[in-house]
């Protein structure tokens, strides 16, 4: 390999750690919305935002590439309004892995802020907090442990990304072959060394984050 | 339970398996894939020469399709666009003795998205800042690659092209990069470019070192060698010829 | 003096739509809402706390407006002023006795500290004799040291009113007798006006010095004597 395998290791760690941090804020924000508001249309938006989960990555990729791709409605606007062009750039990268990895944070959330006993706010609302601070001082609390595995999964799936990854931000070393695109191009190019370490370095990151995921589900009996 | 009846099912069970032994006389063919377009077309012609024979292809990149039949894929013929992937099989002691020849020959050609304003002419204009991107295929594992690696080398803007350069896993991608509009420049073969001259222009056809010529023979671990050989033959005859030129292919 | 209400709302669930039509005025220092399961009652103590808010209609007390519909008036919870025992006590968790006393005392996003102390907090702490157990957990805590956590929680923040609901309604019959006989003896302490919903009449006999009885969303007369088996049914 011409690119070092820590460089590609490096990169990958920073396309999934990005989608992981926006996932995050998306999947808390959203996953809170579902769970605590009634709305017209709620089953069916969570349904919808959980279609990438469904859909086979190449398929999600190709939709990408249609979108924001030059001649796609948003990557046009954005060529015009900020001279960005997002395919072929880590961060389409992490905008592929992104979308793709979403519904593990969202349906973890979901669930975590439901399994929230409301009579707990309730009691915080009138003890005198604001909505906010019953937010990060009872509804967080209590619901951390399955937002947190929500998004090691999505960490862990952002890390493996592939088809639409590289349907979206293409296989330039260094700067968006990330290790599963480098293991798909060793095989391809017959250099079995190389994919053996690549895949042995992404299996154990992998496997590392699962655990730590599975300890932290709730349900789980605590040794604490 | 008696004995009778089992041994009627299981004779029934097998003789349900029967067409799947058919496929015995299926021709797995693993093509480089500026092949797609006129293999397809040679497949239907061949069987209907060879009734009972379906043709199975494969296309891809030629290092690609030399990896898996390394690994142990059933191809029965390899039809590379370089020499150099066909070495390797030769190396790796996968083809059958004797079957390897070359068929057809093609030519490298810098193309532009249709609606390219950048007036690139020549190979030096890729230096341009206007030229942000240019899809080559990957010299790893692509032929196309390779030629275009060692054109631009000796043009010496190699230096000058590879930071701009988004590699793709084939020639098809290559041409589907320049086709979106997502790269100012690719380089496919000639015969790629012309399916879709709508969508890409040629601007200039590209000196390669060596003539790109294209070699094909038999895998020698290929499960229908009877087959393969009548491919091989079939694919010099003058009606196969007519065929790949009619797609651009030029003779050997 | 003392509530002044006349509140409607319309509560859909997906089987059926129940209509809450409660209106009273009570100025006794001890009120009991009265009524069977499914009346309404939860439903009218959340709204007098700002938990829930009516379709129409107005929310007074001591003659402070905290809700009114038609003049555009919705006072959080926040900021009512009330102190509220919810039926299963609604302790924090994961935060020991201390935590939770002080829960409200502190604004902002992070919780108080494990050790965290301060005039109101002891004071609660030594009135309700929970000095020993102030380090622990609430599930740690016997069902009477919760109910005074609890209270201790709503209380110290000088609330003007105390709402209850269904104080004792998760317990065996002997606690039930014996909590009631605490909470009687805190509630003789400390002087503010108290309203209570329940089911179950000897809560009545208790505590009511007014009674209010509420059926299938209104307040109206007091009913027959209900049957044996009502008294421990299922709550709403």
């Amino acid at each position: 390999m011409d690119t070092s395998v820590w460089i590609t290791l490096a990169l990958t760690l920073k396309v999934a750690g990005c989608a992981t941090a926006i996932n995050l804020v998306l999947g808390v924000a959203v996953g809170w919305l579902l769970a605590r508001r009634q709305f017209i249309g709620r089953e069916f938006l969570d349904a919808v935002l959980t279609l990438p989960l469904v859909l086979p990555p190449t398929v999600m990729g190709y939709y990408l590439l249609v979108v924001i791709g030059k001649r796609g409605w948003l990557g046009h606007w954005l060529q015009q309004t900020f001279g960005v062009n997002l395919i072929f750039t880590w961060q389409g990268a992490v905008i592929a892995a992104t979308i793709v990895a979403f519904p593990l944070v969202l349906k973890s959330a979901r669930t975590a802020f439901e399994s929230v006993d409301p009579q707990l706010e309730k009691a915080a609302r009138v003890l005198g907090l604001s909505e906010w601070s019953v937010f990060f001082r009872v509804t967080i609390p209590m619901a951390w442990p399955g937002i947190l595995a929500g998004v090691l999964l999505v960490f862990a799936r952002s890390l493996g990304e592939f088809g639409a990854t590289l349907m979206v931000a293409g296989s330039i070393p260094g700067r968006t072959q990330t290790l599963s695109i480098a293991v798909y191009e060793a095989v391809q190019a017959g250099q079995d060394d190389t994919a053996n370490f690549l895949v042995a370095i992404t299996s154990i990151t992998c496997i590392a984050v699962l655990l730590a995921a599975g300890r932290l589900a709730p349900g789980r009996p605590q040794l604490r | 339970m008696k004995h009778t009846p089992l041994r009627h099912r299981v004779g029934v069970a097998l003789l349900a398996l029967a067409p799947l032994a058919a496929n015995a006389a299926d021709l797995t063919v693993s093509a480089a894939a500026s092949l797609t377009n006129a293999f397809k077309e040679l497949g239907a012609a061949f069987e209907a020469q060879n009734p009972g024979t379906t043709v199975v292809f494969n296309f891809a990149a030629s290092d690609a399709l030399l990896a898996q039949i390394v690994k142990g894929a059933p191809a029965d013929v390899f039809a590379s666009a370089d020499q150099e992937a066909m070495a390797k099989a030769d190396a790796q002691k996968v083809l059958a003795a004797g079957s390897r020849r070359n068929f057809v020959s093609n030519s490298l050609v810098m193309i532009v998205p249709s609606d390219s304003m950048l007036g690139l002419k020549r190979l030096a204009d890729l230096q341009k800042t206007e030229v942000k991107r240019v899809a080559i295929g990957n010299p790893a594992s692509a032929p196309v690659g390779r030629y275009t690696k060692g054109s631009l080398v000796a043009a010496k803007v190699w230096a000058a092209v590879e930071p701009k350069a988004v590699m793709a896993q084939s020639v098809r991608q290559a041409l589907d990069y320049v086709a979106r509009g997502e790269v100012e420049a690719g380089f496919v073969y000639s015969t790629d470019a012309a399916i879709m001259k709508d969508k890409v222009k040629v601007v200039a056809t590209i000196p390669t070192e060596a003539a790109i010529t294209y070699p094909i023979a038999a895998v020698s671990t290929g499960p229908n060698p009877d087959a393969a050989r009548k491919w091989l033959d079939f694919v010099v005859t003058s009606a196969a010829q007519a065929v790949l030129a009619r797609h651009g292919f030029s003779k050997p | 003096m003392g509530f002044d209400v006349d509140i409607h709302k319309t509560v859909r669930s997906e089987q059926r739509a129940f209509e809450l039509r409660v209106r009273f005025k009570t100025t006794a220092r001890r009120s009991v809402i009265f009524g069977p399961s499914g009346a309404g009652k939860s439903l009218t103590l959340q709204a007098l706390a700002g938990l829930l808010t009516p379709d129409t209609g107005h929310i007074t007390f001591d003659g402070e407006v905290l809700f009114d519909r038609a003049a555009g008036i919705d006072r959080p919870a926040r900021s009512r002023g009330f102190g509220y025992l919810f039926q299963d006590y609604a302790l924090f968790p994961k935060l020991n006795v201390r935590q939770n006393i002080a829960f409200g005392l502190q604004h902002g996003w992070r919780n108080p500290s494990a050790k965290v102390s301060s005039g109101p907090v002891e004071h609660w702490l030594r009135a309700f004799e929970l000095g020993d157990v102030a380090a622990q957990k609430p599930s740690e805590l016997s069902g009477g040291q919760r109910q005074r956590t609890a209270l201790a929680r709503a209380l110290v923040h000088s609330p003007r009113a105390l709402l209850l609901d269904e104080p004792f309604s998760s317990l065996d019959p002997e606690l039930r007798e014996r909590m009631r006989g605490e909470l009687d003896e805190l509630l003789q302490r400390i002087d503010i006006p108290v309203l209570m919903i329940t089911h179950d009449p000897d809560d009545l006999d208790w505590f009511g010095d007014e009674a209010l009885y509420l059926r299938d969303g209104e307040i109206g007369e007091r009913p027959p004597a209900a049957p044996a088996k009502e008294r421990d049914s299922a709550n709403v």
